[in-house]
C-alpha cells in the first residue's frame, strides 16, 4: 500500500510538471496579431527611445559589427549599450547629417555632458539568470557563425530595424526548446551537445 | 521542459542514492569541511551569509516565533555530566549548521511541484519562482535548515536606501516561498562561466562561499570534491569519509563525521569533531 501511494505521488507530481512542460511551441499571451515568425504570440511593444537610433543604417547599410557597439556581449552577462562618446567618435566628423534633428539632439546630450537615457527593450524577470557570454562564445567563436545570425536567434534581424524591438518570445519554453536541440560543440567537429536543462542555470 | 526530457533525466533529478565514487567522473561536486575545533562561534559566517544572499533581518518578535531566515545558524551545545561539572567555564560548543546539500535529499522527493532538484554538480537547488509554499520539504528535512517566508520581508528589511545593498545575482524572495543555503551558487556559476570561456575546470581556491571567506579562523573549507587535488577532497580522504557510504569504516581516532549519516541522506558537509583537553 505504501509503495502504491508513493507511485501515485510520483505520477501526480509528474502530471503537475507536464502541465507546464508539454505543448510546444509555448504560445505566450502576447497581444492578438503579434505573431512572431517562429509562431509565438509574443511581439514586444514599441519602445519610445530618446533618439530614434537607426540600426538599419549603422548595422545594415554600413555593416558595423554589432559587437563594436555592444562590446560586452562576448565577455559578460550583459551586452551593454554604447557610451555617448562612441557615437561622437564618428558623428563629430560626419558633416552630411550634422544638421539633422536627431544628430542635433545627440550633440545636445554631449554638450550637457549627460548620457542618453535609453530604455530597456528586452527585459527578463529578475528571477532569471541569462548570460550573453556563453551564447556568443558558443555560436560566434566556437561554431564560427556570422554575428548578425547569432544575435538574430534571440533578437531577430535588428539590422533591418531602426530602434530595437522584441520579436522573440524569450519565454521559458522558447529558451528550453533551443537548449534541447543538438548544437555543434565547435565548427571543426560533428560532436554535439545541448544547452543546460538544469533549473539553476537559468533561475537564481 | 518536455516530458521525454523529464523522464530521460528523471534519475538525475531524483537521486535515490549515490553510487561509489560516481561523482569523480563529473566535473564538479561541491563539498565542505567545517573544523569545529577552529570555530569560535563568532557568527562572522552568518553575517556574511546575510549580506551575500539577501537574507532579511526579521526582528525580535518574528525571531522568537522561530521565523528567522538565517540560512547558516550557529548552534550552541552545552556539555553535560561530569565534564561540565568539572569545567563549567568551558562554556558552549558551537556548530555552524546550514543545508548539507544531501546527495539523496529528503526534501527533493516530497516537493509536489518539483521546485527543488538535484543539480549535476551535486547541489540541492531551490527554484523560488516554482515554489508554491507547501513546506513539505522543510517538514522532511532532518537538519531543519529550510526557511519559509511567512511575511513579505523586503520592504521591511531593506527600507530605502538599504535596498541598494542587495546582491543583484540573487533573487529577492517574496512571501510564501521556501529558501535555504545554496552554497553561494551565484559565485559558483560565475566561476564556472569564467573557467568555461578559458576552456578549463574551476581551480581549487578560485571560488569559495561567503561563510568560508569571512571565517576568521578558516574553520570552513569549501571546494570541488571531484577534483582529487582540492583541499576538501584531500581532507575527506584523510578523514576516510566516503560520500556514498552511510556508515563510515574509518579509524576511530579521526575527527571527521557527517551529521545524521545513518538517515542515508549522504550529506556533502563533513564536520571535524572538537578536541577537548579534559585536563585544561
Ligand atoms: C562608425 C561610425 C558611426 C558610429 C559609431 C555611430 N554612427 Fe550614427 N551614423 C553614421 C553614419 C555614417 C550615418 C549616416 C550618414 C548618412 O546617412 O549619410 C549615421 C547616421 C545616424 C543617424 C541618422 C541621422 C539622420 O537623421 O539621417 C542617427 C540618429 C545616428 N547616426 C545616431 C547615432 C548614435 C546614437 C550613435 C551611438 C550609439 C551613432 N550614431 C554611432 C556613423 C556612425
Ligand atoms: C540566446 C539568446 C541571445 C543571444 C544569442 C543574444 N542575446 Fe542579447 N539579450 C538576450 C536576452 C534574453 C536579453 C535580456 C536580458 C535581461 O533582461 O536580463 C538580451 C539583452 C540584450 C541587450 C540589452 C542590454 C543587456 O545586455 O541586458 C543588448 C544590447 C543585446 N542583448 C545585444 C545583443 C547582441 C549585440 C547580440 C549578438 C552579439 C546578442 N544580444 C545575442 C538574449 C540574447
Ligand atoms: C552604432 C552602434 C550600434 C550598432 C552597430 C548596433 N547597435 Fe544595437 N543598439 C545601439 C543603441 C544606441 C541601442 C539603444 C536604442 C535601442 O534600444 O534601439 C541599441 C539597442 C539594441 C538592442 C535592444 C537593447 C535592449 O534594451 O533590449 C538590441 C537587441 C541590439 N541593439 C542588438 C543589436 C544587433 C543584433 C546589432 C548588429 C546587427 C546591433 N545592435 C548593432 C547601438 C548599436
Ligand atoms: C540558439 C539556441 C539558444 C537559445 C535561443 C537560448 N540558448 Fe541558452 N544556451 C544555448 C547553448 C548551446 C548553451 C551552451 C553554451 C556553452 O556553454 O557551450 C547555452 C547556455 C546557456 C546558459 C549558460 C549556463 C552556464 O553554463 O553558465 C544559460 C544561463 C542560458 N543558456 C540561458 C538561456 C536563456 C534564459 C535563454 C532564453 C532567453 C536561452 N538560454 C536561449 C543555446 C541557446
Ligand atoms: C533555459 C533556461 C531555463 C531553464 C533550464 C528553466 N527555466 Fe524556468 N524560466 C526561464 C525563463 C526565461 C523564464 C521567464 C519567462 C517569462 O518571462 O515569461 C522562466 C520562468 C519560469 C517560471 C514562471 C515564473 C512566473 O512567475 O511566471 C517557473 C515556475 C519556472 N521558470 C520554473 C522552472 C523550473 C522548475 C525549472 C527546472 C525544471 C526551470 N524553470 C528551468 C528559463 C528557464
Amino acid at each position: 500500500m505504501k509503495v502504491r501511494m508513493k507511485n501515485i505521488l510520483v505520477w501526480l507530481s509528474l502530471l503537475v510538471l507536464c502541465g507546464t512542460a508539454t505543448g510546444e511551441p509555448f504560445v505566450q499571451g502576447g497581444a492578438i496579431g503579434s505573431q512572431t515568425d517562429d509562431g509565438y504570440n509574443a511581439l514586444g511593444p514599441v519602445v519610445e527611445q530618446p533618439i530614434e537610433f537607426p540600426h538599419n543604417t549603422h548595422a545594415g547599410q554600413m555593416g558595423i559589427n554589432c559587437m563594436y557597439c555592444h562590446t560586452y556581449a562576448r565577455r559578460s552577462a550583459v551586452s551593454g549599450i554604447p557610451r555617448l562618446d562612441k557615437c561622437m567618435g564618428c558623428h563629430k566628423l560626419i558633416e552630411s547629417v550634422k544638421d539633422k534633428p536627431r544628430i542635433k539632439k545627440l550633440f545636445e546630450y554631449w554638450e550637457k555632458k549627460e548620457p542618453i537615457p535609453w530604455k530597456k527593450v528586452h527585459d527578463l524577470p529578475d528571477f532569471v539568470r541569462f548570460n550573453h557570454e556563453r551564447h556568443i562564445q558558443r555560436f560566434y567563436f566556437r561554431e564560427d557563425r556570422p554575428v548578425r545570425e547569432v544575435c538574430g536567434y534571440c533578437h531577430g534581424d535588428v539590422a533591418s530595424m531602426t530602434t530595437a524591438r522584441r520579436v522573440k518570445a524569450l519565454s521559458m519554453g522558447w529558451c528550453v526548446s533551443c537548449h534541447q536541440k543538438d548544437h555543434l560543440e565547435n565548427a571543426a567537429t560533428t560532436k554535439t551537445s545541448n544547452g543546460p536543462n538544469d533549473c539553476w542555470q537559468c533561475h537564481k | 521542459m518536455s516530458l521525454s526530457n523529464l523522464i530521460k533525466n528523471w534519475s538525475s533529478l531524483r537521486v535515490k542514492r549515490p553510487y561509489e565514487d560516481q561523482y569523480k567522473d563529473k566535473d564538479y561536486k561541491w563539498a565542505m569541511v567545517i573544523d569545529l575545533d577552529a570555530c569560535t562561534g563568532c557568527n562572522a559566517c552568518t553575517t556574511a551569509c546575510y549580506a551575500e544572499n539577501n537574507l532579511p533581518v526579521v526582528g525580535r518578535e518574528a525571531f522568537s516565533k522561530g521565523q528567522a531566515m538565517h540560512w547558516l545558524r550557529i548552534e550552541r551545545y552545552w556539555g553535560e555530566g561530569e565534564h561540565m561539572d568539572k569545567f563549567p567555564d568551558h562554556g558552549a560548543q558551537f556548530l555552524p549548521m546550514m543545508c548539507q546539500q544531501c546527495e539523496s535529499a529528503p526534501c527533493e522527493v516530497v516537493c509536489p511541484v518539483g521546485a527543488t532538484h538535484h543539480t549535476p554538480d551535486g547541489l540541492n537547488s531551490q527554484v523560488y519562482n516554482r515554489c508554491i509554499g507547501s513546506r513539505y520539504c522543510s517538514a522532511n528535512c532532518p537538519y531543519k535548515v529550510r526557511y519559509f517566508n511567512w511575511w513579505q520581508y523586503p520592504e521591511r528589511a531593506w527600507p530605502n536606501p538599504l535596498e541598494q545593498q542587495l546582491n543583484p545575482d540573487v533573487t529577492v524572495r517574496s512571501k510564501g516561498v521556501m529558501e535555504k543555503c545554496t552554497f553561494c551558487v551565484q559565485r559558483l556559476t560565475e566561476a564556472k562561466n569564467r573557467a568555461r570561456t578559458e576552456g578549463r575546470r574551476v581551480a581549487d581556491g578560485e571560488v569559495t562561499t561567503a561563510c568560508a571567506q569571512a571565517c576568521p579562523t578558516s574553520a570552513i573549507t569549501f571546494g570541488n570534491l571531484a577534483d582529487d587535488k582540492s583541499q576538501v577532497a584531500r581532507i575527506w580522504e584523510r578523514q576516510q569519509i566516503k560520500l556514498a557510504s552511510d556508515k563510515q569504516e574509518k579509524d576511530e581516532n579521526l575527527r571527521g563525521y557527517r551529521i545524521f549519516e545513518e538517515l542515508r541522506t549522504y550529506p556533502s558537509v563533513v564536520y571535524l569533531e572538537r578536541v577537548r583537553d579534559s585536563e585544561a
